[in-house]
């Protein structure tokens, strides 16, 4: 099948679908309850994949969004009592990441942001063997959270918040001898923490250029790491997450975005690729894991940024995204911004951002 | 998210669903919010931990309220208790944790719950027995591990508590006995590739501490994996197994022999991707590092390239893949 027959990519019906999630989620939704914000910004992540931020939503309902994202920053000293903490709820570091990237997404000013704070947060939640909690004192720790922490830090363009050759040390004690990363040392390879480790990797702060070879990552590493990406991909087009599990279209993205920031991209098969995703599209709005499934935001977003990176050159134009920053996880335009609004000291401004 | 499945309703059901729907948000938000409200206000009551128990039944993902649920324990509940009486106290957080693990069984805050307990369990039950009550909750907790990978072999959050458990619990059973564990789920089911990724870690272990010898051992150990081959050859697990055998290929005689034994297999199975796979990885591998001890080099280098043709014809999704690792052989480069 060419590109050109595949279906078309359903934008008004996905774009509706993560605005119906944006307003609210039925009971059996409830237990997303404690991750609002990754949620919101799964759907903000949709809407400008599909450029429709402006056009689907109204200002005043962004103002509100800006203002409820605001609202979840807390200012309590970092520091590790845990009886410092009276705001109902404790900061949690993924939930930091994706809050900037929502900000980010409805183009705040990042004036509020509490800079030194954040730092101080990182360096909380940082353990010994260098990988990072969710929260301090406390909270799972595994290699979602040392890429949340290392996305921040290059966000921010400061990384005095966490001490990068510990964290490296843990990466890379993580690699697993299939190819790819577990979630901890000793766990076998999984999508999700592959690129965790792979994008913290190039975004630390000694590896400048994406082409260039690593520091970080050894030849045998990369080069089994490649193969055992390449193998996740099913017939179907789809990505599994694992060995010897079926294709989800979220590793989709989590599998496709390692292979393209290992600078082989062009390896995966992408008629294949789009075929798969296109037939996860619920015929309602939004895309599910696997053709029939019903659909989330996560899976949404993913699918969506996935087909950003491996644009097809005969497919319907409606397949067309804009490009995506895979280490950061968020749109080239949305990029630009955190570069320009979020550090304390920007290329533009001579003195910091804040007045 | 993962595994919601669509259901049909009629309109009428529709409209009951709808109805309970609502009610149990409503539910919700108000126990929530008096929670939240509590904990904001710092009630450490009984009452209080009583409705944080009734919250993380509706939503165990709910982080902040485990939170409050351990500073309760710290700081209103373990004070004043005798060493039994807190134990009690955790054995029922294993018992709450454990039922709730079964409807939700990857749900990080709870595994995180559980190992809090386990590493708060006071000394006791006696100044002579000081180890009592940990080792005898620690022991039990291979039994629920063990219910949970019966329930889902691949459940990843149970591998990693389970090496966590072993690692950590005061009397371990000896690592032979994880051994055979392994090969007891092996066994039943050759696609279980975490039990083949934790038999890798366990016979690691063997080998540092010299409990087992390292060079029989992975004798058997391709034995096993050479049986697995046969009875399922499309079985990908089985083949990442025995590459971590193989490891960096450099004993030229096994290598030798392993080929051999693919290329028997594959003379069988003619269509079988892995081992057509599997033989260019070796045969790379011994152009790559055993050059100069090489009779024939250049037959080895076209037998890669021809399977490599046929790889493109069966495995679609990877012929790229399959023309450049062509192209670097051809080139003489360095494997990619």
């Amino acid at each position: 099948m060419s590109g050109s027959e595949l279906p078309k990519l359903a934008r008004v019906a996905h774009a509706g679908h993560c605005n119906r999630c944006l307003s609210a989620l039925p009971s059996s939704h409830i237990q997303i309850d404690a991750s609002r914000l990754a949620i919101g910004f799964y759907c903000f992540g949709t809407l400008d994949l599909l450029g429709s931020i402006y056009e689907k939503t109204k200002e005043i309902e962004r103002e509100g969004w800006r203002e409820w994202l605001w609202h979840q920053q807390t200012n309590r000293p970092y520091g590790t009592d845990p009886e410092e903490y009276s705001e109902y709820d404790t900061p949690h570091l993924i939930m930091t990441y994706t809050a900037i990237l929502s900000l980010a997404i409805l183009r705040d000013d990042f004036e509020q942001l509490d800079r030194n704070g954040i730092v101080r947060f990182l360096q909380a939640c940082q353990r010994e063997d260098g990988s990072f909690t969710s929260f301090p004192n406390g909270g799972e720790s595994d290699l979602r959270q040392v890429y949340c922490a290392f996305a921040i830090s290059s966000m921010l363009d400061d990384w005095s918040g966490v001490d990068v050759d510990r964290a490296v040390s843990f990466i890379q004690q993580c690699s697993s001898h299939e190819g790819g990363y577990g979630q901890q040392p000793t766990g076998e390879a999984l999508g999700g923490t592959t690129y965790c480790a792979l994008a913290s990797l190039y975004l630390a702060p000694s590896v400048s250029d994406l082409h260039a070879p690593n520091p970080h990552v050894t030849t045998d590493e990369r080069r089994r790491t490649i193969r055992w990406l390449l193998q996740n991909q099913a017939s179907s087009g789809g990505f599994s997450g694992r060995t010897n599990k079926d294709a989800d279209a979220c590793y989709c993205f989590w599998c496709g975005a390692s292979l393209h920031i290992l600078g082989v991209g062009d390896l995966v098969d992408r008629t294949a690729f789009l075929s798969y995703l296109a037939s996860c599209q619920f015929k309602f709005g939004g895309i599910g894991k696997a053709p029939e499934d019903r659909p989330d935001p996560y899976h949404t977003y993913l699918s969506l940024a996935a087909l950003a990176l491996f644009p097809l050159e005969d497919a319907d134009p409606s397949w067309k995204l804009p490009r995506l920053n895979a280490l950061w996880n968020t749109t080239e335009d949305t990029a630009d911004w955190i570069r320009q609004h979020v550090p304390l000291y920007t290329v533009k401004a001579q003195s910091p951002v804040r007045k | 998210m993962h595994g919601v499945k669509r259901v049909q309703y009629s309109q009428a059901a529709l409209e009951a669903k709808k109805q309970r729907d609502h009610d149990k948000l409503k539910a919700y938000l108000a126990l929530s919010d008096d929670v939240i409200a509590r904990k904001k206000s710092h009630d450490m009551s009984n009452e209080a931990f009583e409705l944080t128990t009734r919250l993380l039944r509706m939503n165990p993902e709910f982080y902040t309220v485990w939170n409050y649920r351990r500073d309760m324990f710290i700081e209103s509940l373990f004070p004043q208790r005798s060493p039994s009486e807190v134990n009690e106290l955790l054995s029922d957080d294993l018992s709450l944790t454990f039922e709730l693990l079964k409807q939700h069984p990857k749900v990080y805050g709870i595994w995180n719950h559980r190992r809090w307990c386990l590493e708060h369990i006071p000394d006791g039950p006696s100044p002579d027995d000081v180890n009592g009550y940990r080792n005898s909750t620690w022991n039990k907790e291979l039994f629920v591990v063990e219910k949970m990978l019966d329930a889902d072999a691949r459940n990843f959050h149970a591998w990693n508590y389970r090496r966590y458990i072993l690692a950590t619990m005061p009397f371990p059973p000896p690592p032979k006995s994880e051994l055979a564990y392994t090969t007891r789920k092996i066994e039943a089911n050759f696609s279980n590739f975490s039990a083949w990724h934790q038999r890798s870690k366990v016979l690691t272990t063997l080998w540092e501490t010299g409990e087992l010898d390292r060079v029989k051992s992975i004798e058997e150990e391709f034995e096993l994996v050479r049986n697995a081959m046969y009875t399922d050859p499309d079985d990908q697990s089985v083949w990442i197994y025995h590459a971590w055998l193989i490891g960096n290929g450099n004993y030229a005689a096994r290598l030798q022999f392993e080929i051999t034994s693919i290329q028997e297999l594959l003379d069988e199975q003619p269509d079988s991707k892995w081992c057509m796979e599997s033989l260019v990885r070796y045969k790379r591998l011994l152009i790559e590092k055993h050059a100069e001890n090489l009779g024939d080099k250049k037959a080895l280098v076209d037998s890669c390239l021809e399977l490599l043709a046929k790889l493109r014809d069966i495995d679609p999704p990877r012929r790229r893949r399959y023309d450049e690792i062509a192209e670097g052989i051809r080139s003489g480069n360095e494997m990619q």
